[in-house]
């Protein structure tokens, strides 16, 4: 039982495969906004390392933002593009969730920066979402109350993993990227 | 010789297509999903919005592609994707699919230039005659191109500013037509008459457009005649637009035709469904005894199966590309 992690929403791409209940191989790659030339490379430097084909993975996990728009789009259609073709199950995080999952806790504020802002996400102790998720500019950011509030987390991917076992899995045609952030032209 | 399939991805602007082309020139199954609608509401293209339709929708147009067609994608030869000129983000979305493919079902993978996939929509249920002459007519491009053989392209002359696509649209914007413009200026320029004075574009004799001294005279005549408070005939001064844009698009081509020794001419890109271009066209033609190829309407815009056509040489000579590709918003064909 081959699972293929692949989280792009910044940057650092990170493609994990597990094997059974276990890491098998990481790789994590540094890119200077080049998510493009980089990514498939890493997952094909990760299958060729599990000694695996990309046919035999199982089941995938995806890490579908916020973060990098070109980051979760280049993540999110190769993750999804394998588990409609392959006709495997996907299961869908979303960056701060897995921020959450890794860091033990009570009540939590997550948060994701990118250039202009933050992404907050608020978790109970169960990891389930309090509400819904905000984009706030640094300057609104700067005025908020920081009570509980957890930014730098290392990601634990076993217990993403743990916490994707117990998760449904979408429909690859439904799997898209979480933006939060609106553009322009929408506000 | 073995048939060969090869499935093509475009997603280059706000169409996400694919197709399944056999041997360069049939299509076996053929899917465009255009966002025409949604980008209306805006009055353009928006990139970030045509980025994130792509992403939703590329594994459904792949299943309705494969649905359609007569072989299942394990049996295709190939995978070819538009790589450049585009909308960059739009483009990844393609590239990064395609590269899953091919990755999956062990293909080579072909990358395509847009503009050399519009010049071989020519090529479906027919054949590109060499030496050639096209003339490319789009959004991005007003390029005149010599081609002696498969994939030996020399660029003649382009538009100096604006390609005549983008004229087309600004000329709508401004007599209050909805996006797309070109159709709808094609539209109404057949209700009406060549009756306000143009400024004719370059009158020399090299093969370079240029279209900005035409749109800011319209945009300026319809600003002024507003200021004095009189009506626009919409449709004489859409049909007075159009008459000078293509006349000098149809001039420069028979300075070429002239000039050099082709057998054929074929016209690419989405202006080259503007049926007034193509009448015009081949009445020129047809004093010199050139053939005049255009594509299918359906292959005239952008389209997947032009990519599929485009990939054919590239596939029979090898040329694929590793999984490093990445798309760019710029290329250059020569």
């Amino acid at each position: 039982m081959y699972t293929l992690l692949i989280d792009t929403h910044s940057n650092k791409i990170n493609i994990v495969l597990f094997e059974n209940e276990k890491i098998l191989v990481k790789k994590e790659l540094e890119t200077e906004k080049n998510h493009s030339i980089t990514t498939m490379p890493v997952l094909i430097e990760v299958l060729k390392n599990g000694n695996i084909e990309i046919s035999n993975i199982n089941e995938i996990i995806v890490i579908n933002g916020p973060g990098s728009f070109t980051g979760i789009r280049i993540g999110v259609t190769i993750a999804k593009t394998l588990a409609y073709t392959l006709n495997i199950p996907i299961k869908v995080m979303s960056s701060l969730l897995i921020k959450a999952v890794s860091f033990p806790h009570e009540e939590i504020n997550i948060v994701e920066r990118e250039k202009n802002g933050v992404f907050l996400g608020k978790f109970d102790k169960e990891n389930q979402l309090q509400g819904d998720y905000k984009y706030v500019s640094n300057k609104e950011y700067k005025e908020l109350e920081k009570n509980n509030t957890k930014e730098d987390i290392a990601i634990d991917y076993m217990k993403i993993f743990e916490f994707a076992k117990k998760m449904k899995s979408t429909n690859p045609h439904a799997v898209n990227p979480l933006y939060v952030k609106k553009i322009e032209v929408q506000k | 010789m073995k048939d060969v399939f090869i499935l093509a991805i475009e997603t280059s602007c706000d169409e996400t297509s694919m197709a399944i082309v056999k041997n360069g020139t049939t299509v076996d199954s053929f899917t465009v999903l255009t966002q025409m609608d949604t980008h209306a509401k805006y009055g353009g293209v928006v990139p970030e919005i045509a980025s994130r339709m792509h992403t939703e929708n590329i594994t459904l147009v792949l299943e309705e592609t494969l649905k359609k067609s007569s072989i299942t994608i394990e049996k295709v030869d190939a995978i070819a994707v538009t790589y450049a000129p585009g909308l960059l983000g739009s483009l990844l979305v393609g590239v990064e699919f395609a590269k899953t493919l091919a990755l999956l079902y062990k293909k080579p993978l072909i990358a395509i230039n847009h503009t050399i996939g519009h010049i071989y929509a020519n090529n479906i249920d027919n054949k590109l005659e060499f030496p050639l002459l096209a003339m490319v007519v789009s959004g991005g491009h007003t390029d005149l191109i010599e081609m002696k053989r498969d994939y030996h392209f020399k660029i003649l002359g382009s538009t100096m500013d604006d390609a005549i696509g983008e004229c087309y649209d600004k000329v709508a914007r401004v007599l209050g037509l909805p996006y797309p413009g070109g159709p709808n200026v094609e539209r109404l320029a057949a209700q009406g008459k060549y009756t306000y004075k143009m400024p004719r574009p370059v009158l020399d004799n090299t093969y370079n457009f240029s279209f900005s001294g035409l749109k800011s005279a319209v945009i300026n005549l319809v600003h002024n005649e507003l200021q004095r408070g009189n009506e626009i005939r919409k449709e004489d001064l859409a049909c007075s637009f159009q008459t000078t844009a293509i006349e000098e698009v149809v001039r420069k081509v028979e300075l070429a035709i002239k000039n050099t020794h082709i057998k054929s001419l074929i016209l690419a890109g989405g202006v080259s469904a503007s049926h007034y271009l193509r009448e015009e066209m081949k009445k020129m033609a047809s004093k010199y005894k050139v053939s005049v190829n255009i594509p299918e309407k359906k292959y005239c815009t952008d389209n997947a199966a032009m990519i599929g056509a485009a990939a054919y040489p590239l596939f029979l000579e090898k040329r694929f590309v590793d999984f490093q590709l990445n798309a760019s918003s710029q290329a250059n064909i020569e």
